[in-house]
């Protein structure tokens, strides 16, 4: 990595007295020559953030690159700083923006000044899943079914912690709410690991949670799995705790709670107008990252579904995803009104 | 104690030469980081997380640490040098820090803070080793009241004791609220205070107001007063080290009081910040020369450098525990954890003990190799000092604009720097106070959310804040705290003299409010 | 030129007054009320603001009132009873003095937003050191480019940050 930075810097000292430009080195075969910023549209330590580094640390120990990586947080404005950073440089080639969901969910309740037009969407890299989790020792609560009766009894008052206000979380409980017909507190918090303390700490009845903020705490025995929002059952069938297994976790329409398919993907864009070589290049180059040993191994940490989305099909999960949202932030009256 | 067994296991680890090594680069990294402002150590150490990847995770953790220390150590020479704090849990350095080297004085500022920085950073590492299971424990009972609570306490102390123009405090904290109220709204997702411009949405961070009121006011407030500053007469003199050395342990008082307000504020979510300024207003409230602080007072520097960097490594303890960090730096460290493949929460103590003692011991020797070698700087900064002002204004000014630029990459930062500067000096040669403001930015928002969402948690009651023991007594020493200056008022109205024992009137009090 | 302290106590005060209006102004927008459920998003913003307001009309009264036993004080028997003058602000040598030394620092943050960092402060130090300071022009060349380079270093390559560039050094391929 020092020889890396050392190399960049003589390669623009090099560049400087030859009085290269950067334009005159557009190839055939494109490649980044210099350093590339990987923007991050999260705070450091989260979700988001993590991903990125993991595709930095696979890029770097694989030598799949030759110029530097930067890491860089814009996490202002739920995120939506990363990507007015994207509007602000639409043709830079040397920028790529590191996501979830949020890319097209900000602009349809948040005023933010890019919209989806000032981004060149790459690929899903892989998709996180959503848990239902509680404690079971301070809420009495063990079982999906149990949860609903609780809430049923009692109205507005089992309370339900999760990260942020209308993001993913937030929209999930509007879910749950809806199909189970249970009115619920919604508590949100900074960032899914202080949600989930909180449940450990059996201040709070259950959170919604990607399962890696939650796993150790369900070794610990301070937190059970209820049940996962995916169509059919996790696939890891290693024991995790108590003699159950991710795979043992039954999906929330088995239980009664009729949401299914809540993914929080992980996706890459670009600026709008990036050239396309550069693009294609590092739709091959993250292509290869989510083959390398490190990704995988930070997939089957945070049991995540492994599908990687490119091109045309990626394009139209985002057309997809954006009209789901639409319809659940219009029925809960999040919507922007029309115009921003 | 079975700790013990491990600790020295631990040592074993941490103590090789390649260890040191990596100690030593680590700390020096850190303090070229603390010294600039903008850097500060959560990027610091961002940056060189990916040099990590190739490493073991000991090793790797122990880079990442000791580079911690050595910012933290380095954010206070620049607090003591220029008014400016390069981090922002040693905003609380510059009161009494900055008027001793602008005194002449500096090499035994910067001794007294990097002495009792270390004797902090000790007992917190001290606090982890003995009791790192009960700390877990204890950590999970803070609720978003328990939060608010902690806030409560740390805001009580600090406004309690503020002197002054009660209005130009108010209209200070105040300002101070409203400036960390600008961005995103945790709670509603909602902007708040941005009037459509797109710069605000992302809030205003502390640094800002830190380099501008601290490092750009002072700057000018020095340009007025005619370029009086005395810097010039820093005698470089090995004895004045070894001197002050000595002269530490007569803040015997003060040492302890501050290590154990760093502890409590380290493994609650009070945090190094909070902690430094928390443990300020207690020294100047109840040392036997609280009413110097301010002027250059030595146990005015030892309180908030004991706090800060005994915080600073308790904090690390919620993080490895709980994978809650306490601080932005530990949050970027335990998406580190993360990548080297450990998972921070309660099984990281019996998965990888290896690990986990070994950053421990890691922590004693990081910090005794910080102390040694920051104090080997101090003939460099002292030597510094003696250009002339109108040299070393301008490179000032220069530290200044570009750590407002790096904090996010932004221009609108840098205006709004200069805007703070301008403030700053407004505000300190009409006597305002500007320590609240920043204590304000720091704590506001958060103790709006913890309130918010304790609000949320009981349907609307405030009786939550009283429910159980532990968030009773915090609210209730912190509402003693604030009403403590009025009651000795009172009571010295009515008989003449004294104040002291009034906790009886002050539980009144306390029931007497919602 | 010269500012007495109370005009710059009311100014202040004012100013402060004001913003404290513009936060309840911009706390409108997401409702002040204390809802059945905790307070909305613009309920504390609103109290903030109006304390701001508060307490900047209390130093107001505060500054006029004591302006105002203090004319009153020095009259005739004023100088005996030892009430001086209040000290001013500022007056006009540290006024120039202050001015010499703040608009640098706008010109070049003005520069710096145009043409990059490493250009305004390259001209700036250059400005300090040969006109502030009078070093001599040569030495003054040094000293600016070796700030520029130090930085350039500290930054491009040991920590990898990038410093805002701007065009002129984008078009000779430093980035």
């Amino acid at each position: 990595m020092k020889n890396q930075v050392f190399r960049a810097g003589l390669l623009t000292a090099t560049a400087l007295a030859f009085g290269l430009t950067a334009s005159g080195a557009a190839l055939a075969e494109w490649k980044p020559d210099r350093p590339v910023e990987l923007v991050v549209s999260a705070g450091p330590g989260g979700g988001s953030d993590i991903f990125t580094r993991v595709v930095q640390a696979a890029l770097t120990k694989n030598s799949l690159v030759s110029t530097p990586l930067l890491v860089v947080n814009k996490p202002g404005g739920s995120g939506s700083e990363a990507f007015a950073y994207a509007e602000d440089n639409p043709d830079s080639p040397y920028k790529l923006y590191f996501g979830t969901q949020d890319a097209y969910v900000l602009p349809l309740t948040t005023k933010v000044t890019y919209s989806m037009k000032d981004l060149k969407p790459l690929m899903t890299m892989a998709s996180d899943v959503f848990i239902l989790w509680t404690n079971p020792k301070a809420s009495g609560i063990n079982t999906a079914q149990e949860f609903v009766e609780k809430a049923k009894a009692a109205p507005g008052k089992v309370r339900i912690s999760g990260a942020k206000a209308k993001d993913a979380d937030e929209t999930l409980v509007t879910l749950i709410e809806r199909a189970a017909g249970i009115d619920l507190a919604y508590i949100p918090y900074k960032s899914g690991s202080e949600a989930a303390i909180q449940v450990a700490g059996g201040h709070v009845e259950a959170n919604t949670n990607n399962p890696s903020e939650s796993l150790e705490q369900w070794k610990a025995g301070n937190q059970k799995p209820l049940c996962v929002f995916t169509s059919e059952r996790l696939a890891d069938k290693t024991v995790v705790a108590d003699g159950v297994s991710w795979a043992d976790i039954p999906t929330c329409v088995e239980a009664g709670i009729n949401v299914k398919d809540f993914l929080q993907p992980r996706t890459v864009w670009m600026g709008a107008n990036a050239p396309a070589e550069a693009a294609a290049y590092y739709t091959d180059l993250l292509k290869k990252v989510a083959d390398t040993p490190e990704f995988k191994d930070y997939s089957t940490r945070n049991v995540q579904i492994n599908k990687v989305l490119v091109g045309d099909e990626f394009n139209a999960y985002v057309a997809e995803q954006v009209k789901n949202y639409e319809k659940i932030y219009k029925d809960n009256g999040w919507l922007l009104s029309s115009g921003q | 104690m079975g700790n013990f067994g491990q600790l020295m296991d631990g040592f074993a680890i941490a103590l090789t030469t390649h260890h040191i090594m990596v100690m030593v680069i680590g700390v020096l990294l850190g303090l070229v980081v603390g010294v600039l402002p903008g850097l500060g150590a959560p990027n610091g150490v961002s940056l060189l997380l990916p040099l990590t990847f190739t490493m073991d995770p000991i090793s790797a953790i122990i880079l990442l640490t000791s580079m911690y220390w050595g910012a933290l150590f380095g954010g206070s020479t620049t607090s003591i040098l220029f008014n400016i704090p390069g981090e922002p849990s040693s905003v609380a350095t510059t009161f009494d820090g900055y008027p001793m080297a602008k005194r002449g004085e500096a090499v035994r500022a910067l001794t007294l803070a990097f002495s009792s920085a270390g004797f902090g950073a000790l007992v917190g590492v001290l606090v982890i080793t003995l009791l790192s299971g009960w700390v877990a424990n204890f950590a999970l009972r803070f609720g978003s009241p328990e939060y608010f609570g902690v806030y409560f306490l740390a805001f009580a102390s600090f406004i309690g004791m503020s002197g002054g123009s009660p209005f130009k405090t108010l209209v200070c904290i105040m300002l101070g609220l409203a400036a960390g109220t600008v961005g995103m709204d945790t709670i509603s997702g909602e902007g708040r205070l941005t009037f459509g411009i797109a710069d605000l949405t992302r809030g205003i961070s502390f640094l800002i107001v830190v380099i501008g009121l601290f490092g750009l006011g002072e700057l000018l407030v020095t340009v007025d007063e005619g370029y009086k500053f005395d810097g010039v007469k820093a005698k470089l003199s090995l004895s004045v080290i070894f001197r002050t050395l000595l002269e530490l342990p007569r803040y015997w008082v003060t040492l302890l009081r501050s290590a154990l307000v760093g502890c409590w504020m380290g493994i609650t979510p009070g945090g190094p910040t909070a902690a430094s300024f928390m443990s300020y207003a207690l020294g100047r409230r109840f040392s036997r020369r609280g009413r110097f602080f301010g002027k250059g007072e030595p146990e005015g520097i030892v309180a908030p450098e004991t706090a800060d960097h005994s915080a600073g490594s308790c904090a690390l303890l919620p993080m490895l525990a709980l994978g809650v960090p306490g601080s932005a730096t530990a949050a970027v460290m335990m998406g580190g954890l993360m990548i080297w493949g450990l998972s921070p929460g309660p099984m990281l103590f019996t998965t990888r003990p290896d690990f986990v003692w070994g950053l421990i011991a890691s922590m004693y020797a990081g910090n005794l190799i910080a102390v040694v070698l920051v104090l080997t700087t101090v003939p460099l900064f002292a030597f510094i000092l003696r250009a002339p002002f109108s040299v070393v204004g301008p490179l000032i000014a220069i530290i200044c604009v570009i750590g407002a630029y790096t904090v996010s990459n932004h221009m609108f930062d840098v205006w709004l720097a200069l805007i703070f500067g301008i403030v700053g000096y407004v505000f300190k040669k009409l006597d305002y106070p500007l320590a609240p403001f920043v204590l304000a930015v720091v704590l506001g928002d958060k103790a709006e959310d913890a309130f918010r969402q304790s609000m949320l948690s009981s349907g609307g009651s405030l009786t939550v804040f009283f429910e159980t023991p532990l968030v009773g007594t915090m609210m209730g020493l912190g509402i003693l705290l604030l009403l403590l200056p009025l009651l000795s008022l009172l009571f010295g109205a009515i008989f003449g003299r004294g104040g002291g024992a009034d906790a009886g009137e002050a539980a009144d009090h306390q029931t007497s409010r919602p | 030129m010269e500012i007495s302290r109370n005009t710059m106590e009311v100014a202040a005060a004012a100013t402060t007054a004001l913003v404290g209006a513009v936060v309840c102004y911009g706390s409108l927008e997401n409702g002040i009320a204390w809802g059945e459920s905790g307070p909305q998003p613009g309920y504390f913003p609103f109290c903030i603001g109006s304390l701001i307001v508060a307490g900047s009309l209390a130093n107001i009264v505060y500054t006029l009132w004591k302006g105002a036993a203090r004319a009153s004080a020095v009259g005739p028997a004023g100088e005996a009873a030892g009430v001086v003058a209040a000290e001013p602000f500022i007056d006009g040598t540290r006024l120039r003095q202050l001015a010499a030394f703040f608009l640098p620092i706008l010109a070049m943050v003005v520069i710096s937003a145009g043409l990059g960092l490493y250009i305004g402060m390259a001209l700036y130090i250059f400005y300090a050191m040969r006109v502030s300071v009078g070093y001599r022009t040569i030495t003054s060349l040094l000293i600016s480019a070796a700030v520029v380079l130090i930085n350039f270093f500290i930054f491009e390559t040991v920590f990898l940050v990038p410093l805002l560039k701007g065009p002129i050094l984008e078009y000779f391929g430093i980035y």
